[in-house]
């Protein structure tokens, strides 16, 4: 039995009337690279807010490397590492600073932090810019300083939402490179992604959500399996999407209505 | 093959702007979630509207006055006054306008003439541009009553003026917004404009030490004023009342002329946006130098005594501090203003220099001036932080260290402005007795401390989201103030029952003593209050970074 590191059960969130996510039950073993999926305003990022304890559910539970979030938020955040939704950086500080601060807010020690930080803007190929604010690098540096970040303590679940986006093809390999080792050396990645290519080439497992619930989750051969009925068939990831997401007929858009435009 | 749509005219389009000035306007009231805010936006509506009535009476007494008197050319004064307003007040209020960029217009099918008139329309909507055709047409009234024959060259004039007007707000707008598209100018700018405000205060002392040096000066330099255009449109008026045909001519040429300059400078300034005009906000690559790796510091941690959370927040709020002109220039604006103040009751050239004021009294009120104005930003504390707010949460730490880390970062702030400002008065007035030096710095412990939970409290449940050297849209949350003002009203209150106990009993002492067992008590209520604003925040999360990430 492999050791879980996301556990939810029955997990909800309402904004008023509307129920963003409903009692979503995810498994996520340890070491998984496990990519989240869903159409716009499907629940995704409700989500991770939820399991990075940026927002509090309404109901149900959750269970990260084995501790429940609610009774032992520290010690979950201590093993977690996120790169939110707009990335969290303080833009008024340099990216070395930056991670200076990250690493010192969970409790590295000066030194570690520092040579960390060194290493990680290196391989980020932030370094040759030590005196440029945050707020004055591109979106893809951006993106690559908040994904240092949130990796600089070594946490054992790192939470990714749309990691490469705006990043160039030369950073992008090198961090799936970086993910993929993480993964190989038991780090779970659990990644929201709309290019499916990306979660098709780099993921495991993956969850679907759509209009809150989870109506998929499983290995990619699993999910393909459900959809063309034979294991091993040549169903593309994006093909096994719309065909759960797109079941009820509502989702694709109907050319014909802007025959103005054709 | 698409169908495209036929070109829209001008009014058309002008339309379109001036219904989307209004759902912006709308909208933003619809956002807001506190009442208050809506409120004071009234009350503030209410105000200008008496403001701009209230001139309309004094511009029509003041031109039928001048016109019945005979002294056409003093009607100058009151377009002199419409002038300054109409091209200052835009700058002032900057902060309170609704927050759109007119350029944007320009994905749009306009040509340059739509896009040059657009923009003159849009300028025409300010209301510093509205009050103005007010009070001209106020005046245009009085001329009508006192002197109808000059009505026709007030016509002129008034339209000649106003076009004027309007250009010339709409270029120093064009050119003020070129200056400030990137961080660092705008961030200048918008310190030196603090400062200039500041400064004159500084008219008074100077005024009364240079004054007879100055006057000869400013005798020789008001004609050339003359050829200004307010100067002129008065001068217009008064050609006008004495038939003097050829000299209401030159002076409606000259306005003219002015239009005309104006016009053409917007139209190059306007050209140069239709045809994308680089506005980046992102300074231009450098080309890259070759880093030495950096290495490990082996340097003692100053800030070892903090743990490694507190600490990592007073050196982000350091270097936050550090990089924000705004924030910044509150370190040198109270010794200013203590140098500014002890000018006005010391030296050989006060005009208060018979009556001098005792240090007893100036030393407790500029203490508690500076920490009225210091104490200001603590009450929305998280104006700065962004997305990064996410960070705190993100973390594994008890919110009671980012607290901990902003106040402590505040407090050493105020501990070395307050220093600077001890040191000017001394040298100034010199340092009041010891019981009121006593009381006075344990009132600051007790109102400092003791306001910092409340701060606290407001930061985490009132938050709203300030950028760094940014004029537009540089508004406190109106419940912040309100907390703010609320809270230094009860500290001032109590502060001046103790003080007036202590001479009501004839004890020098008993303001320190009671002072110092207040004091005691705001910091025990402080640490205590530390967990419960914990609690408070992790509650209140979803409102903090829904405020500050939007």
């Amino acid at each position: 039995m492999p050791e879980i590191a996301i556990r939810t059960q029955k997990l909800s969130r309402k904004f008023g009337n509307l129920t963003a996510v409903d009692s979503i039950d995810l498994q996520v073993a340890a070491g998984q690279f496990f990519g989240f999926l869903g159409p716009n305003g499907a629940g995704k990022s409700t989500t991770i807010k939820m399991l990075t304890g940026l927002l509090a559910p309404t109901s149900g539970s959750m269970e990260l490397v084995g501790l429940d979030f609610a009774a032992h938020p520290l010690e979950v955040k201590r093993q977690i590492g996120v790169v939110p939704e707009g990335m969290g950086l303080l833009d008024r500080l340099t990216g070395s600073e930056y991670l200076q601060f990250v690493g010192r807010m969970y409790g590295l020690d000066r030194a570690t932090t520092q040579r960390r930080a060194n290493e990680l803007l290196d391989f980020m190929h932030l370094a040759d810019r030590p005196k440029t604010l945050i707020a004055d690098y591109s979106h893809g540096m951006q993106k690559k300083l908040a994904l240092a970040a949130a990796v600089i303590h070594g946490p054992r679940i790192l939470f990714l939402d749309e990691p490469f986006e705006g990043v160039d093809a030369l950073a992008a390999g090198a961090l799936k490179a970086l993910l993929g080792r993480m993964t190989e050396r038991g780090t779970t990645i659990f990644l929201t992604s709309h290019v499916l290519e990306i979660v098709e080439r780099l993921c495991s497992h993956v969850g679907i959500i759509h209009k809150g619930r989870l109506v998929a989750q499983g290995s990619l051969e699993q999910l393909r399996a459900g959809i063309s009925g034979e294991v091993g068939g040549k169903t593309t990831l994006e093909e096994v999407f719309l065909s759960i997401v797109g079941q009820d007929g509502t989702e694709r858009p109907r050319l014909e209505e802007l025959s103005w435009l054709m | 093959m698409a169908d495209v749509a036929g070109s829209p005219g001008i009014l058309t389009q002008i339309r379109a702007v001036a219904g989307l000035r209004w759902r912006i306007l709308c909208n933003g009231l619809r956002k807001e979630s506190h009442r208050l805010h809506l409120l004071g936006l009234i009350v503030v509506g209410i105000l200008a509207g008496v403001f701009v009535l209230g001139l309309c009476f004094a511009f029509f007494a003041g031109a039928y006055s001048f016109l019945s008197q005979g002294r056409p050319a003093w009607m100058g004064l009151l377009f002199w006054g419409i002038f300054l307003f109409w091209q200052l007040f835009p700058i002032f209020a900057a902060g309170f306008g609704t927050s759109f960029e007119f350029r944007t217009m320009l994905r749009f099918p306009l040509n340059p003439t739509a896009f040059y008139i657009i923009g003159l329309a849009y300028g025409l909507a300010d209301l510093s541009a509205l009050a103005s055709v007010c009070w001209l047409v106020s005046m245009t009234v009085a001329v009508a009553s006192a002197q109808p024959g000059l009505l026709p060259a007030m016509l002129f004039v008034v339209v000649l003026f106003s076009l004027l007007n309007v250009t010339l707000e709409r270029l120093v707008g064009s050119w003020l917004e070129r200056l400030l598209s990137r961080r660092r100018t705008r961030e200048l700018f918008f310190a030196f404009f603090i400062l200039a405000m500041v400064s004159l205060n500084l008219i008074n002392p100077l005024v009364n030490r240079y004054g007879p040096v100055l006057r000869p000066l400013a005798l020789r330099i008001a004609p050339y004023f003359a050829w200004f255009p307010p100067s002129l449109a008065g001068r217009a008026l008064a050609a006008a009342a004495q038939a003097h045909f050829g000299g209401l001519v030159l002076c409606l040429a000259g306005l003219l002329l002015y239009a005309a300059v104006f016009s053409l400078f917007l139209w190059r300034r306007f050209a140069a946006q239709y045809r994308g005009e680089e506005l980046a906000e992102t300074a231009a690559p450098g080309p890259v130098a070759v880093r030495p790796i950096a290495r490990t510091q082996d340097t003692p941690d100053r800030l070892s005594a903090l743990s490694p959370q507190v600490a990592a927040v007073v050196r982000k709020e350091f270097r936050y501090l550090t990089r924000n002109s705004f924030s910044f220039f509150t370190l040198i604006l109270p010794p200013a203003l203590v140098l500014i103040f002890s000018a006005q009751f010391s030296g050989n050239h006060s005009p208060l220099a018979e009556r001098p004021i005792s240090p007893e009294m100036l030393f407790p009120g500029i203490m508690a001036y500076l920490v009225l104005i210091l104490m200001g930003p603590a009450y929305n504390c998280f104006a700065f932080e962004g997305q990064g707010i996410q960070t705190y949460f993100m973390a594994p730490l008890r919110f009671r260290d980012v607290f901990l880390g902003k106040n402590l970062m505040l407090l050493l702030v105020l501990a070395v402005e307050m220093g600077l400002s001890l040191v000017t008065l001394a040298w100034r007035l010199g340092l009041p007795s010891p019981p009121v030096f006593i009381a006075t710095l344990a009132a600051i412990v007790f109102a400092v401390v003791g306001q910092l939970s409340i701060a606290n409290w407001s930061s985490v449940n009132f938050p709203r989201k300030l950028e760094f050297g940014q004029m537009r849209g540089r508004r406190q949350s109106g419940m912040a103030v309100l907390i703010a003002f609320g809270a230094q009203l009860v500290f001032g209150g109590i502060s001046a029952v103790v003080v007036f106990t202590g001479r009501w009993t004839q004890n020098h002492w008993f303001p320190a003593e009671a002072f110092a067992l207040l004091a005691v008590a705001a910091v025990g209520g402080y640490f205590a209050s530390l967990d419960a604003l914990s609690r408070v925040a992790e509650a209140k999360k979803e409102t903090l970074i829904e405020a500050l990430c939007r």
